[in-house]
């Protein structure tokens, strides 16, 4: 991870004022920066959004291709993740630094979706065994801020949110060949089910206590965290402990009760902003890069 | 998959020029697509650059100069050592371009932009330091054009704007500047990087098709290009300029 | 209880409240001619080609006697001797550190250019090259005043000075070093109950007033007790309204950080970087300002 470097000073302030409950920029261990949601930002896909969390900026592009289905899987559509930390992000991600943590960070979203509900991937099947809706969730990493996890689940998200998929229909002529027919209309399409898919809350451990939205200052002062995923309803639908340090059972079930708390809010405040600007619709301006 | 897509994008057209000689979006052979920009969007960058022509998007970050981070024999003693990096976003083109690692220092876009910016930055002044400049986006020519505007954001000094345009061969006729589904009927043609002060030309790089005789009427439409094009960018850099420097 | 905000992104507004213009600047972009006159002397920001003056940077041009340069708006720091800046050591070389203080090169601060604990003043030996490390090691901050240019730019730093020295607990932002008003001393003591350091290479240091720095360690001894809460709330405070002011590319000064303080009070601290409370508290700053002058 991108990481600043403070004298052991600093790093005490820090670790005091989190016992504190007070941070350096005034929020509470609990409290998230202010972040900036937009969807559908880049043309030639099926669904796109763009997350600032203050410093940290994502864009996030969904393309829906067309594509066989998984042999263990003949009756479902996937997921593939993939994250780009190009070096425009911070230079130390220059060559292979870049690429590390691109996929590691792959490799998480594709643990958190790998639970059963997360997005009905049986409506992603076109025709079983032979076609089905392959999602392409990629990830560019445009400036590093400080939680990644966090900003880069809440843009697939809203992109997931916005991605629409054409209409198809299966036609089967008479030596049983099958074509496939896409609606012209590009507005008939189906939209995915939101319900379960989860966002994640990082909870840094600084100290003995634990903070959200931990700022690339903070994230050097905390020496492990954990990753855990949350649906709008509440549940946990992975967990993972990231960072060199150790952490002891039981501050994991305190910051496994606060990732609950804090995602459920995160669901929200989310789902809010993305009513808000659909039912704004084509009246609000697209802000996008140039704003 | 016989038949797929078989009804995708239906609005192919005949030819990509009509008979009254509009293009595929309404503009007029020589005409460039509609510029808008925007400096400094990243302030943690030493300058930054975005770029929207048409549909092609470039976002353009610049660190430096700086100390030689790395090995000492990466900086030179008597100029800045400028390390250029282009990248496309998987979803920058119609079809999901499969990402690919080695889209860094060594890839040709990246030593296009290189060649480019070293035309203009006057890395003398700076001996040993570095100079980074990363570009992404959809399309070489805006690219170079967004790097060259985020070195100038970044106060690093250059001889000129460099301005990149390219032109295809359509039909018999040169086009300027051409959109998606231009370059995916005929491929690219010359792409070009100009020095608009001087007239001079940073990067000269043609693709096969074009044939000899046509050469200099796809020249004159790159070169008219990058003119027009530069003459967008100059209203709304001095534009830009004003308002900050009014803050100031 | 979690607070969290999300928005949709609003388009920048152009500047807030602008002070009426001076005369008109003239300003250029690379390639521009500047003069075909040959009897002025280049300065920074341009070039010559055969008997024009031509820009190289994009900036404002400025002419002082013979002498024409382009003052670009936004670049690293170009340090001058005596300038006070705050720096990160990067480096610990032999008899020298390497310090990054946001400049073209890392600058340099010789072990002759420090202070030695106790307030000593003999030859450096071998026993204080060695103990370099105990001095000052990579990540520690530090305050210092600029000596001398290298012939390759590169600054020289000292501390020989006693304000100067190791940084203890605090907070540290980096701003553009054009933001940074000139002025006769960069330490200030603000009313309010935190001091800052403004740095001329726009590393400003927020920390609480009430550490003594110890005099007769010569400022090398770092204080390690917890900062209290009332001080902790001043400082959190007065680093929201620096980000405040340099959103909104306001000039950092004691002044503008006090008054930009006093506006921010009825906010909560975590609600002044809400950019509709940024902004409301930014013009109120603006209009003490231009009352203060007119």
């Amino acid at each position: 991870m991108a990481a600043v470097v403070l004298s052991e000073p600093e790093k005490l302030y820090i670790v005091h004022g989190v016992q504190e409950d007070l941070r350096v920029d005034g929020r509470g261990c609990e409290d998230y920066r202010c972040a900036e949601v937009e969807t559908d930002v880049v043309s030639n896909t099926s669904g796109s959004a763009r997350v600032k969390l203050e410093n940290t900026d994502i864009l996030v592009g969904v393309k829906a291709e067309m594509g066989t289905p998984k042999i263990e899987k003949p009756d479902e559509g996937y997921l593939e993740f993939c994250v780009d930390c190009s070096a425009n992000a911070t230079p130390e991600f220059e060559g292979r630094g870049g690429e590390e943590l691109g996929a590691e960070i792959a490799s998480a979203f594709y643990t958190v979706f790998s639970s059963e509900n997360s997005i009905d991937l049986k409506s992603l099947c076109i025709n079983p065994r032979e076609h089905c809706w392959v999602l392409y969730v990629d990830v560019l990493l445009l400036v590093c801020g400080g939680n990644l996890y966090d900003a880069i689940s809440i843009a697939v998200k809203a992109a997931l949110f916005n991605t629409r998929i054409p209409k198809v229909r299966v036609l089967e002529d008479e030596e049983g060949s099958k074509e496939i027919e896409l609606s012209d209309d590009p507005y008939d399409c189906i939209r995915l089910n939101m319900e379960n898919v989860p966002l994640i809350v990082t909870l840094s451990k600084i100290g003995y206590r634990h903070v959200v939205d931990a700022t690339l200052e903070e994230e050097a002062c905390s020496l492990a965290s954990l990753l855990v995923s949350v649906t709008s309803k509440g549940a946990l639908t992975s967990i993972k402990k990231m960072g060199r340090g150790s952490l002891d059972p039981e501050s994991i079930f305190e910051m496994m009760e606060t990732g609950k708390k804090v995602g459920k809010a995160l669901h929200v405040a989310l789902q809010k902003v993305l009513d808000e600007e659909e039912s704004l619709g084509t009246s609000r301006q697209k802000v996008g890069f140039l704003g | 998959k016989r038949g797929l897509y078989r009804k995708r994008r239906g609005l192919y057209r005949e030819g990509l020029l009509s008979d009254d000689g509009f293009r595929l979006d309404g503009r007029r052979p020589r005409e460039i697509r509609s510029l808008r920009m925007r400096l400094g969007l990243f302030p943690r960058a030493d300058g930054s650059a975005y770029i929207e022509q048409g549909n092609t998007k470039v976002v353009a970050l610049v660190y430096g100069p700086r100390e030689v981070r790395g090995p000492r024999s990466r900086s030179a003693p008597d100029q800045a050592v400028l390390r250029c990096r282009f990248s496309l976003a998987p979803f920058s083109g119609p079809e999901r371009r499969r990402p690919r690692g080695g889209e860094g220092r060594g890839s040709d876009l990246a030593l296009r932009l290189q060649q480019s910016l070293e035309a203009a930055v006057l890395t003398h002044l700076y001996p040993r330091s570095q100079i980074d400049v990363y570009s992404d986006g959809s399309h070489c020519c805006t690219g170079t054009t967004a790097a060259a505007l985020a070195v100038l954001d970044a106060g690093i000094p250059l001889r000129d704007v460099v301005c990149a345009g390219s032109a295809a061969l359509a039909e018999g006729t040169a086009l300027t500047d051409p959109n998606g589904a231009e370059e995916a009927a005929v491929g690219p043609g010359l792409a070009l990087a100009l020095l608009p002060a001087s007239g001079l030309l940073a990067l000269v790089q043609l693709s096969a098709r074009v044939p000899c005789e046509r050469l200099e009427p796809v020249m004159e439409a790159a070169a008219d290009g990058c003119r027009e094009l530069h003459r967008a960018l100059d209203r709304e850099l001095r534009r830009s300029l004003r308002e900050r420097h009014g803050e100031v | 209880m979690a607070a969290v905000t999300m928005r949709l992104p609003v388009p920048r507004k152009p500047a807030v409240v602008r002070a009426p213009q001076g005369p008109e600047k003239h300003l250029v972009a690379p390639g521009d001619t500047i003069t075909t006159d040959t009897g002025y002397m280049r300065g920074h920001g341009t070039y010559v080609e055969g008997d024009k003056l031509i820009a190289s940077v994009a900036g404002v041009v400025e002419r002082v006697n013979k002498l024409i340069c382009v003052r670009a708006l936004n670049t690293r720091y170009n340090g001058e001797v005596g300038d006070v800046v705050v720096g990160r050591i990067t480096e610990v070389q032999q008899k020298r550190w390497k310090v990054e203080t946001y400049s073209r090169l890392d600058s340099v601060l010789l072990l002759s250019s420090i202070n030695l604990p106790g307030g000593e003043l003999r030859r450096r030996s071998i026993e204080d090259e060695l103990a370099m490390r105990d001095c000052l090691q990579e990540g520690d901050l530090i305050s210092a005043e600029v000596q001398s240019i290298f012939t390759d730019g590169a600054l020289s730093l000292h501390t020989r000075s006693l304000k100067y020295g190791k940084l203890s607990q605090g907070v540290l932002i980096q701003v553009s070093p054009s933001l940074v008003k000139r002025q006769k001393t960069h330490f200030h003591d603000l009313p309010c109950g935190a001091s800052v350091i403004l740095g001329n290479n726009g590393y400003i240091w927020i920390y609480p007033t009430s550490e003594q720095r110890d005099e007769e360690t010569g400022g090398f001894v770092t204080n390690l007790e917890p900062v209290s809460m009332s001080d902790r709330e001043v400082i959190s405070r007065v680093r929201n309204c620096i980000v405040a002011l340099v959103t909104h590319k306001l000039m950092l000064f004691d002044t503008s950080i006090l008054y930009c303080y006093e506006a921010s009070l009825p906010h909560q601290i975590k609600d002044i970087l809400k950019p509709e409370v940024m902004e409301q508290i930014v013009l109120e700053t603006q209009h003490r300002l231009l009352d203060l002058e007119g």
